[in-house]
């Protein structure tokens, strides 16, 4: 027994038993009866002043210290416990129930109370609303809850068609440069319109010297160069541009039947990356520069986000061109062959030449043996002997 | 000396279209069935035109066969030959022309023992190149050589187109062979059914000749019946009507030396019908006359002196008369005569010897293989009349042959 016990111990037999009459300590402890085992926690079950409060009656130096009645928190755990157990057994205790005790029982009497006005609902209209817990997962998807992926779905996989996203990227980059406007802005309109996608099919691109983003746009036509001018200062522009809207003046106009045209329109269209097109018109755009960092930045993220594929760091540091980009998007697509044998296999120059055969598995002796027409004799005699089935 | 009638045009006919009638060797080959996977075409006749377009390798027909149905075939499919390597590195190695395809090439190496369809064998393209190159070889040496003994003719043929060199020329052209026949084998080995270890090939003499009297072995054979009645190298040939005698060959094989030389000829035979008589003659002069042969080797004369004589009596020369020229050490133990042998005041030959006879005899063989190894200055063969806008003909010398004792 712990020595803070034992002095509490002290005083709670002072109270049961005459002081004159000593018992040993060990003897005091097997004659308690056994429910006063839990007593010695209850520091405010009895009348007497607690230990407590006389220490702090003695510190302070007067009848009335300053400060909480019970400094040490109130009741503990198995103090709460022990009263909600034996509530009529410990009759001289009732007065000190708790103020929440006394709720909980005004609570329970009013639920009572409804039970007695109960009528069963015969229609569910006005019954509120029950088994709903208040999780995230239980609340209908909201607006901010829907989730958009900034690349494709689907990886451009095809050589022509990453050169489609490398070129346009390359124009559109291009044109927020000539009109200083900020680069990354492009990424908003995940993909144009078919006619915007068109002109800029039809830009060509040719570097300059000093390898200028600025100057490189070669447009097809004026009517083009305004049209693509225009488009990309509402991009560049706006905080946040809607898609497409180039065609909104005209789709507010249009009828219910021409917008259910347009989403079908939009729908096939969107089965097919860069509306059909296979392949870019010039090369021009291959030798351009990436030395600026932030135009690097800016023509893989919008290259990135065009063709679905990721470029890893180190790679993006030692990308010089525009068109090692693609490059390295192509072989990344199309690994070289592991095996050897993969790689002599799939080789053209190898299988063009007539006098040079690729096995696809290891020649064996029995296959030696089979191109010079011995394999069935072999056979034949071991099935003769017994030794093959 | 008679050559040996040849007639290619209607011979390479018969080999271009297994429909064709013809008489003589190919006889055999009528009644056999036709399988499908032929590398001829029957409807391709051109009789006149030796080269033909390969129409059935334009459109080659994809069969999906398992590698156990190629074990029920007696020699390798003809879509196999595209799948050889080693078959287009001798394609590319005898540098052949392109026109002569891959199937062709195949099909030469297929002994008529391995495979007895004569759509499939070799059989048909080797009579064609057998005929071609004795052809050849025949006017070439009658042309640059007028003179020639008949024995010598038939040495040199051999030594030309015989059989064991034609196998010694698949061996350095790097032809392997096959261990057995069969149509899972490569198509670029050759292959043959072999005959049985042990057994001696040439037991038998050959039997069923068209020579009468033929079993009457104390006979003498001459030189003159030998033209007619036996082949180019002067040896007993069967009887073309015999059919006996391949089917005991198919059915006993053959020796890795007539197989080699069938291939060889019947690449001749093939290079002949697909990329016509120039490339087949330029065949023949880089791979059969570039071989070097000495001619003065394979005379041998029991009686030189006695032949010399007789040749000058012929030729109306005055008798030859042997003097010694010089001499040396006639007392030693070396002692060297050089004899000369005249003709009146013209020298015919001269000899060393270690005695005045054995000078004698050596200077009248050179004398005799000084006129019969006589050769003309820009030697044209008949052949070389076939060719488009050849000069006019001029008449060859031939001589009358060697001397009759």
């Amino acid at each position: 027994m712990r020595p803070s016990l034992r002095l509490l111990n002290l005083e709670v037999s002072s109270l049961q038993g005459s002081r004159t009459l000593y018992v040993c300590s060990v003897c005091r402890q097997e004659a308690r009866p056994r429910p006063l085992v839990a007593r010695q926690f209850l520091r405010n079950a009895s009348n007497a002043t607690p230990i407590t409060e006389r220490v702090r009656r003695k510190i302070w130096g007067t009848d009335n210290p300053p400060g909480l009645k019970d400094p040490y928190g109130g009741e503990g755990v198995l103090e709460r416990k022990f009263k909600k157990d034996q509530p009529a057994r410990q009759g001289e205790e009732s007065e000190n129930l708790d103020q929440a005790t006394e709720e909980a029982q005004a609570e329970s009497e009013a639920d009572l109370a409804a039970a007695e006005a109960y009528e069963p609902a015969t229609s569910w209209e006005g019954l509120p609303r029950v088994g709903h817990l208040g999780r995230w997962s239980d609340l209908p998807p909201s607006e901010t809850d829907g989730y958009e992926s900034f690349m494709l779905k689907k990886k451009v996989t095809k050589k022509g068609q990453l050169s489609l996203a490398a070129h346009q990227a390359a124009v559109e980059i291009s044109l927020m440069h000539t009109l200083n406007m900020p680069l990354t802005k492009v990424c908003d309109v995940v993909e144009h319109d078919k006619s915007v996608f068109k002109m800029l099919w039809k830009c060509k691109i040719q570097p300059g010297a000093n390898g200028q983003w600025s100057q490189a746009v070669v447009y097809p036509s004026k009517e083009a160069e305004k049209a693509l001018v225009y488009i990309f200062e509402q991009i560049g522009g706006h905080p946040e541009p809607a898609l497409a809207e180039e065609t909104a003046e005209g789709a507010e106009e249009a009828v219910e039947e021409s917008k259910w045209e347009d989403l079908v329109s939009e729908v096939n269209d969107k089965n097919i990356p860069f509306f059909g097109y296979a392949d870019v018109r010039d090369k021009g755009f291959l030798s351009l520069p990436l030395d600026d960092p932030a135009t690097k930045f800016a023509f893989l993220k919008r290259f990135s986000q065009l063709s679905g594929h990721y470029l890893p760091d180190p790679v993006i540091h030692s990308l010089a061109t525009v068109g090692q980009a693609v490059e390295y998007v192509h072989s990344a697509l199309n690994p070289k062959p592991k095996k050897l044998a993969d790689y002599l296999a799939n080789s053209q120059g190898l299988n063009n030449l007539p006098n040079v055969k690729v096995f696809a598995k290891k020649q064996m002796p029995m296959d030696r043996d089979e191109e010079l027409g011995r394999k069935k004799v072999i056979e034949a005699e071991l099935r003769s002997r017994g030794l093959i089935e | 000396m008679t050559m040996k009638r040849l007639q290619l045009q209607r011979w390479s006919s018969s080999v271009l279209s297994p429909r064709a009638r013809t008489g003589g060797r190919l006889q055999q080959h009528l009644y056999y069935n036709l399988r499908r996977q032929s590398t001829i075409s029957p409807a391709l006749q051109a009789e006149n035109e030796p080269l033909f377009e390969e129409q059935s390798l334009d459109t080659p027909t994809h069969v999906p066969q398992s590698s156990h149905f190629k074990y029920l075939l007696p020699s390798p499919p003809v879509e196999a030959a595209r799948e050889s390597a080693k078959l287009a590195a001798l394609h590319a190695r005898l540098y052949l022309p392109s026109r002569l395809p891959l199937e062709t090439l195949a099909r030469s190496l297929v002994d008529a023992s391995a495979d007895s369809n004569p759509n499939f064998n070799n059989e048909a393209l080797a009579s064609l190149g057998h005929d071609l190159l004795s052809h050849y070889t025949s006017e070439h040496l009658v042309c640059t050589y007028p003179r020639l003994p008949l024995t010598v003719i038939f040495a040199a043929t051999y030594a030309y187109v015989g059989p064991k060199t034609l196998s010694a020329m698949a061996k350095e052209w790097g032809v392997e062979m096959a261990a057995v026949p069969g149509g899972e084998v490569d198509p670029g080995l050759l292959q043959f059914k072999r005959v049985l270890p042990g057994t001696d090939v040439n037991a038998e003499p050959v039997t069923g000749t068209e020579r009468p009297n033929e079993h009457r072995k104390s006979w003498r054979k001459s030189m003159s019946s030998r033209v007619v009645y036996d082949n180019e190298f002067g040896d007993p040939v069967r009887a073309s009507g015999d059919s006996a005698a391949p089917e005991s060959q198919n059915t006993q094989g053959v020796t890795a030396e007539h197989a080699s030389a069938t291939f060889v000829r019947a690449v001749m035979g093939a290079i002949y019908l697909h990329a016509g008589r120039p490339a087949a003659k330029r065949f023949f002069e880089q791979h059969f006359l570039s071989r070097h042969l000495n001619m003065s080797d394979l005379f041998n004369f029991s009686q030189p002196a006695r032949d010399l004589s007789r040749l000058c009596a012929r030729e109306n020369f005055e008798p030859p008369v042997a003097k010694i020229i010089s001499e040396t050490g006639r007392k030693s133990r070396h002692p060297v005569f050089v004899v000369g042998i005249f003709s009146g005041q013209d020298k015919l030959g001269e000899g060393a010897g270690a005695s005045l006879l054995e000078a004698r005899s050596r200077a009248a063989v050179a004398a005799l293989k000084g006129w019969y190894l006589y050769s003309p200055l820009n030697v044209r063969v008949p052949s070389a009349m076939e060719e488009e806008g050849a000069a006019p003909w001029k008449p060859v010398h031939v001589d009358l042959g060697e001397v009759i004792v």
